[in-house]
């Protein structure tokens, strides 16, 4: 089927339809004008450069608070023995899953929650937007308990960090332009290989490194309850629900074809290799941690780290290390409650409610629900992180239950579209795709079947 | 706003929001697509009460 006939039997647009071009679709068409005048001229980089953003977004996105506290937590408890190559893992993991989202959202043009509702029914599509709503909520205040402990590192008080935090989240929606918000998110994103000269000032040893690569190991302790939680929660701060939906809404708002996807996937790598070398990074860091038997159990956020590493190394790696927290908190901030924006727009719009748009190209009276939900979201989450006594911790613990369970469910969703020919025609899965898709929906069931069991059985395991 | 047929040209028809607008049809689930949403949907149930548990229990543990 050729690129300009799949379009579900709508044929170009009739007149009618011509008086019903939006301003949307007007900045759109901006955007692919230039895309396609440089794909005309064969500059290929250029291309890439017009084309990238929603997979370096979401993979530098993903690179979260809780999730670098998880890298720092598991090098300093383990070292980089066997860590470091199985992080190298799950982010190839990570790619596979969202690989399939650059295919569906190119060739569908519709969101990921709009697609599961409509080809799979309102139950299916309300509770992938309700399970995808509430974890990006908790999720949000998580990345809200990163902003406020970078800013503690540094002498600023809680209220104030999180004040800044909640302002530059919700001025960055105020661009009204999803092509200025992706470039000004991307800028701030490259801020997470902060951890790479931080790692840099831990002096790691070269050849231990390579060691650990090529040999996965080595890995002092066994097999215990504290290692099965740090596999599932380096897992859970990899691949999670929302980048699902995340990158495929961002796929369509840019505006990406079926003859994007190859540039898609590039994006797509190229975030997962930098989101892997910053994750590396965060280990190496803590990893001195390790040698010098600081217990790390009792520590809550990335600001204990920070403050036990400058004796490690040093004043200005602690800093780096603290303005990663607090920018691995910011982006992820912006970019979840994005995701629960479309998600929820476009359950709405998939429930008839057609004045439910979802884009960040909306003004902001056509997009209230849209723009609504990220800001009452970010506000709600920073509300919460300042409640004196609230269950901060209990909420870190209890997200990283909720991705892993529910990651199993959202995948397989994620490989029933992908393997569904009537949308997506020449650009459905294959057999090794769906192997690697298949294996990754397994272990992920797996695992969280595991950590389902060692949650209800404590014990079942020496700690 | 004007229609510039030049510009829009530059989208896919079916990128188009007025498109977009139109639902798609619900799938036809063969045998064993449905097996797995029941499965599925046997795994949420089982999920759920985990997940509260996971977040009493460790609300419970921070108090005492």
């Amino acid at each position: 089927m050729s690129e300009s006939t799949m379009s579900f039997g709508f044929s170009r647009p009739s007149a009618s339809a011509e008086e019903r071009i939006t301003y949307e679709d007007v900045l759109r068409a901006r955007d692919r004008l230039k895309v396609l005048e440089t794909r005309a001229a064969k500059s290929s980089l250029r291309l890439l450069w017009l084309l990238a953003g929603p997979g370096v977004l979401v993979m530098l996105g993903e690179n979260d608070g809780p999730s670098m506290v998880s890298y720092a937590t598991t090098g300093a408890t383990y070292g980089i023995g066997f860590f470091a190559p199985f992080i190298l893992l799950t982010f190839v993991m990570a790619f596979v899953v969202q690989e399939m989202t650059v295919r569906l959202g190119a060739a569908t043009h519709r969101g990921h929650a709009e697609l599961i509702f409509q080809r799979f029914g309102p139950f299916w599509g309300y509770f992938a937007m309700g399970d995808l709503v509430f974890g990006n909520l908790l999720t949000l205040v998580t990345e809200f308990i990163a902003i406020q402990a970078g800013g503690l590192y540094f002498g600023v008080p809680s209220w104030a960090s999180v004040a800044i935090g909640v302002a530059l989240v919700v001025g960055s929606l105020a661009f009204r332009r999803y092509a200025t918000w992706e470039r000004v998110l991307m800028g701030l994103a490259v801020f997470n290989l902060l951890f790479v000269p931080a790692a840099l000032l831990a002096h790691p040893n070269g050849a231990e490194l390579t060691h650990a690569l090529a040999a996965w190991g080595p890995l002092p302790g066994g097999f215990t309850t504290a290692f099965l939680t740090l596999v599932l929660a380096n897992v859970g701060a990899t691949v999670t629900p929302w980048m699902i939906f995340f990158q495929q809404s961002a796929v369509v708002d840019k505006g990406l074809t079926r003859a994007d996807v190859p540039q898609g996937r590039i994006d797509t790598a190229i975030g997962a290799a930098l989101a892997a070398v910053a994750a590396i990074a965060t280990l190496v860091a803590a990893a001195p941690l390790f040698a010098a038997k600081v217990d790390v159990s009792q520590f809550a956020n990335g600001a204990d780290f920070a403050t036990a590493l400058v004796p490690l190394i040093g004043s200005t790696g602690a800093t780096l290390f603290a303005l990663g927290i607090f920018e691995a908190g910011l982006v992820a901030a912006m970019t979840i409650s994005t995701s629960s924006s479309y998600s929820l727009a476009e359950t709405a719009a998939a429930a008839e409610k057609a004045s439910a748009r979802h884009s960040l190209n909306l003004d902001f009276a056509h997009g209230r629900l849209f723009y609504g939900v990220a800001i009452v979201s970010t506000i709600l989450a920073a509300g919460i992180v300042l409640i004196p006594g609230a269950p901060l911790l209990a909420m870190t613990l209890t997200v990283n239950v909720i991705a892993t369970l529910l990651m199993a469910p959202a995948l397989l969703l994620l490989l029933l579209l992908a393997n569904d020919a009537e949308i997506m025609g020449d650009l459905a899965n294959g057999r090794w795709a769906n192997l690697a898709g298949g294996t990754i929906v397994v272990a992920i069931a797996v695992v969280g079947a595991l950590y389902g069991v060692i949650t209800a059985f404590p014990n079942l395991l020496p700690k | 706003m004007p229609y510039d047929p030049t510009l829009i040209s530059a989208l896919e028809p079916d990128q188009l929001v007025a498109a977009t607008m139109r639902p798609l049809p619900r799938r036809k689930l063969s045998r064993g697509v449905l097996a797995m949403l029941i499965v599925l949907r046997v795994f949420i149930l089982i999920a759920i009460p985990i997940v509260v548990y996971a977040f009493v229990h460790a609300l419970l543990v921070l108090q005492s």
